[in-house]
């Protein structure tokens, strides 16, 4: 159940290109107290989807409190000053709507979607957690100890969660990008009360926020509602920015997690460039080139030529600070995680050394543009899209320039790109070991106590 | 008041707009000569086409000793067709930034495209190559045959999926439900090419299938094209697969224990016998559903996650399918308090089935899924499935248009009598609890007596038992 979940991988769901054809029509607004707001008008249905994104993640958290963001998010959902505890769930689904939150390194969101009806009811809740959360130490107790079963579920009995946790922990060493979203278990079990006040006062203000409203809504009027529940929230001072510059890597990184596992892995992480460097295109490209279809490069050598994966991946993550291009392997029974990093290093190798073929290039621009529009198929996604791009990129605009910029992208760049940065001494390597315990061996009798 | 206005309209069968109403799209459906079931609906927004495919076989229709053979069909599906080599259709499907794939389930395959619309052409006749001429070349079915046997590997780190796997095993045991559609890998590792073709031959024909196209095109013309691409398909009159008997409840409570020694935490499932989608009761046991366990403001979260921290999630749910189906509750927890959450769900269960609903908690959950719907219908992907399985089920055709009209019609006594009836009593329950067995089976077995212990790979088997 995709309930109020930090997601380490959703900037992969977001890595969209925008079809010039396809610009949204939005109307924006700055309220005095810096609130940003934007309206996209879609009358095909009547539902609307409001977002709140918060300029606020892991990113902005300190050692001794990580997790803090997301435990956060948690807290938001359990009363302000006008509701009491309990009053945000039951209120959106009394109004058939529905409602969820996440989490992620560089911003929080909360979204709801439901019938335009209950529109004032909804800027009625999000303005009163806005203004007026209500911390309570019982509050508190509750998420940390729903927090902790996510983090189980997600991290600790989740083979990939685990190898993406070290990863980032051996990859960076200053950024805050290097603990996850979810926080340490240590960390979770240690927040106070104090600290979950000083962090709502520092990074819950309207002017750290946008609010996104898509769907059966009329702009203006829709704008002057929000004024009326948003305008006497006041505006708080701006933290100091954070400082996420990394030591260069001189060579590369090898870390080994061992889990109760049934087949070997290789989860390889090549330090990337944030979202507004020339390079990320190039990069958005290249994991096209790579994966998501069975006609790119590491699908058709590690699966279709070799024989060794069940399955591969690439991504490049964006981030407002350089995140990590990564790429995951799982292999076949039989197979070692040796033979996945030897056929991902050539297949790296090839892209450093000959240049695309131009079909190739134009394959991968034309999945990029049709995930866009696919992208757009609900409020709800047209809502997130904009109030990521607004909070991430700085300015929602950013998406309909990104399709002139992937266009712009050669095969020099391709090649350019892969051999300064797809390159061992630009990379950690997280190799799964796996623990059998799970099934008796393929020979023999079956382990004591396994069966009965 | 709002919901007395609905049922007007709908009774007037009228697709005017209103303050309340939800205007479903005309609907154009045809049949073909061959016997093919085609539904058209237009989609304007962007220029996108959706195909959902339903064909009607699946795991239950694979031969005994042959379990996984539909799922071996649907991985070799896309793998090569007409002229185009695998890799080749890979290509010119990527090309157009389309996709075509095939995913096999109990009682039937889902084949699903995604094209452009500036591709139809392009776009069909590939989904028609794959369709009608997949080319099942040897060594195509030899690679699908050793990525399927991975998988099956490979899904037992995953707990979540280990525990449905187990439960489906548990509650339907020799039943065709109670296959794991992957299939069992003694029995994977020994399917062929002639096993495929036989499968595909059968049942892979028009007068088996359903076909749904939702996209930004002229209906008269798309059912046109669709009938130029499908026109030659020839169906077979034995393509229907008899209707499988439904499956019996389980009449005494069964505990299952699957040992994940290195867990922190362990997933719970449990629950019995229910309905068919098809069955008249459908829609008041979706309400009971909702109030019990779905939303975020179901009495299953509101014991376990918000009074008492135990878990992130808890869920409850009708898996219904073509004949038969089944009820079921999930959450997880910590190692320690397994036994504790286990018994608070089934004790939440239990109270609902007996305890009609507060008017209040019913008009909220009608409330939800009727604000919900048409967020569950706007995509036109999401839109074709529910359209495909309007007609995989029989349902009627009016199903959408009438859906809020007949969620808001549901009374307190339905919800009781659903409740009763569908949902198991706690005594009569198969439970399946996957987690750190040292620690966890002494708990258990003080709790609810005899549990038998088994190892994650090891529930393939309990589809071969009788019960």
């Amino acid at each position: 159940m995709p309930r109020r979940l930090f997601t380490g991988f959703a900037a992969l769901l977001l890595a969209v290109c925008p079809a010039r054809a396809l610009e949204l029509p939005v109307v924006a607004d700055t309220l005095a107290n810096g609130l940003r707001v934007l309206v996209h008008e879609d009358h095909s249905a009547p539902v609307v989807s409001s977002y709140i994104f918060y300029r606020s993640g892991s990113r902005n958290e300190t050692r001794g409190e990580t997790g803090i963001a997301h435990l956060f998010e948690h807290m938001m959902f359990n009363g302000g000053k006008k509701f009491g505890p309990g009053a945000f769930d039951d209120q959106i689904e009394g109004h058939g709507g529905s409602t969820n939150g996440f989490t992620m390194r560089d911003c929080t969101a909360y979204l709801n979607n439901f019938p335009r009806e209950a529109l004032p009811i909804v800027l009625d809740l999000e303005s009163d957690r806005m203004g007026n959360l209500a911390l309570t130490k019982q509050n508190l107790e509750q998420e940390r100890g729903i927090v902790m079963e996510e983090r189980r579920l997600r991290t600790d009995d989740n083979v990939s969660g685990a190898m993406n946790e070290a990863l980032y922990l051996q990859a960076f060493v200053q950024s805050p990008y290097r603990w996850p979203v979810v926080g340490f278990m240590s960390d979770l079990q240690h927040i106070t009360l104090e600290q979950a006040h000083a962090y709502f006062h520092t990074y819950y203000a309207p002017n750290r926020a946008t609010l996104v409203l898509a769907g059966d809504v009329e702009p203006r009027a829709a704008i002057a509602l929000v004024r009326r529940y948003f305008e006497k929230i006041p505006r708080h001072d701006e933290p100091p920015p954070v400082d996420a510059t990394e030591p260069p890597q001189d060579g590369e990184r090898t870390a080994v997690v061992r889990k109760n596992a049934e087949l070997p892995a290789v989860l390889i992480g090549y330090h990337g460039v944030a979202v507004k460097d020339p390079d990320r295109p190039v990069f958005d490209l290249l994991e096209r080139v790579l994966s998501g279809g069975e006609s790119t490069r590491l699908y058709q050598d590690l699966i279709r030529e070799h024989e060794i994966a069940t399955g591969v991946e690439a991504s490049n993550e964006w981030g407002i600070d350089p995140d990590v291009f990564w790429v995951y392997a799982q292999a076949r029974p039989g197979k070692t995680a040796a033979q996945l990093t030897a056929r991902i290093d050539a297949v790296m190798q090839r892209l450093a050394a000959e240049p695309v073929p131009a079909d190739e290039l134009r394959k991968a621009k034309n999945v990029l543009q049709a995930d866009f529009v696919k992208g757009l198929k609900t409020v709800s996604g047209k809502a997130n899209q904009l109030g990521f791009f607004q909070t991430v990129f700085g300015d929602y605009r950013a998406m309909f320039g990104l399709e002139a910029a992937w266009e712009a992208v050669t095969a020099d760049d391709i090649r350019r790109v892969a051999g300064a940065r797809l390159v061992p001494t630009n990379r950690t390597v997280i190799v799964l070991e796996p623990v059998h315990t799970g099934r008796p061996a393929r020979e023999g009798p079956p382990k004591a106590g396994a069966v009965s | 008041m709002r919901t007395l206005v609905v049922a007007v309209l709908v009774a007037a069968c009228t697709l005017a707009w209103a303050a309340d109403e939800v205007v479903v799209p005309p609907i154009t459906r045809a049949t073909l000569d061959n016997g093919l079931r085609v539904v058209v609906v237009e989609y304007h927004e962007l220029p996108l086409l959706e195909f959902t495919l339903i064909v009607g076989a699946g795991a239950a229709q694979d031969p005994a000793g042959k379990e996984g053979t539909a799922a071996l069909v649907a991985g070799t599906l896309t793998k090569g067709a007409g002229k185009l080599g695998a890799d080749e259709l890979a290509r010119a499907i990527e090309s157009l930034g389309g996709r075509i794939g095939a995913s096999p389930g109990t009682d039937g395959t889902i084949v699903s495209a995604e094209f452009l619309a500036k591709d139809f052409a392009a776009g069909l006749d590939l989904l028609r190559q794959v369709l009608l001429d997949p080319t099942f070349a040897k060594d195509e079915i030899r690679r699908a045959r050793d990525e399927q046997e991975a998988s099956i590997v490979a899904a037992l780190e995953d707990t979540s999926a280990v525990a449905e796997k187990c439960y489906a095993g548990l509650l339907y045991g020799a039943h065709p439900y109670g296959r794991p559609v992957d299939g069992r890998s003694t029995t994977v590792a020994k399917l062929g090419r002639g096993d495929v073709r036989d499968f595909y031959e059968r049942w892979y024909r028009p007068n088996n299938t359903v076909l749904v196209l939702v996209g930004d095109v002229n209906a008269a013309d798309a059912v046109r094209r669709l009938r130029e691409a499908f026109g030659a398909w020839r169906g077979r009159p034995d393509a229907v697969p008899p209707r499988i008997a439904p499956p019996e409840r389980i009449t005494a409570r069964r505990v299952l224990l699957v040992d994940k020694p290195d867990a922190t935490q362990t997933q719970i499932r449990f629950g019995n016998i229910a309905i068919a989608r098809n069955d008249p009761r459908f829609i008041p046991a979706t309400v009971g559903n909702t109030i019990l366990g779905g939303g975020f403001t179901s009495q299953l979260i509101e014991e376990l996650r918000i009074k008492r921290s135990l878990t992130y999630a808890a869920w409850s749910q009708f898996a219904a399918r073509l004949t038969g189906g089944d009820f079921r509750i999930g959450t997880f927890t910590k190692t320690p308090t397994t036994t504790e959450t286990l018994q608070l769900a089934l004790q939440v269960e239990g109270t609902f089935r007996t305890h009609p609903p507060a008017p209040a908690a019913l008009e909220k959950a009608k409330t939800y899924l009727r604000g919900q719907f048409p967020l569950r219908i706007e995509s036109p992907d999401a839109l074709a499935g529910r359209l495909a399985e309007i007609e995989f089920h029989g349902l009627p055709e009016d199903e959408l248009r009438t859906y809020r009209a007949r969620v808001a019609a549901v009374s307190g006594d339905e919800v009781a009598s659903v409740a009763e009836t569908l949902m198991p009593s706690p005594d009569v329950v198969a439970i399946v609890v996957v987690g750190k067995a040292a620690e966890i089976r002494a708990p258990l077995e003080a709790a609810f007596g005899p549990v038998e212990t088994m190892a994650a790979a090891e529930c393939e088997n309990l589809s071969t038992r009788k019960r």
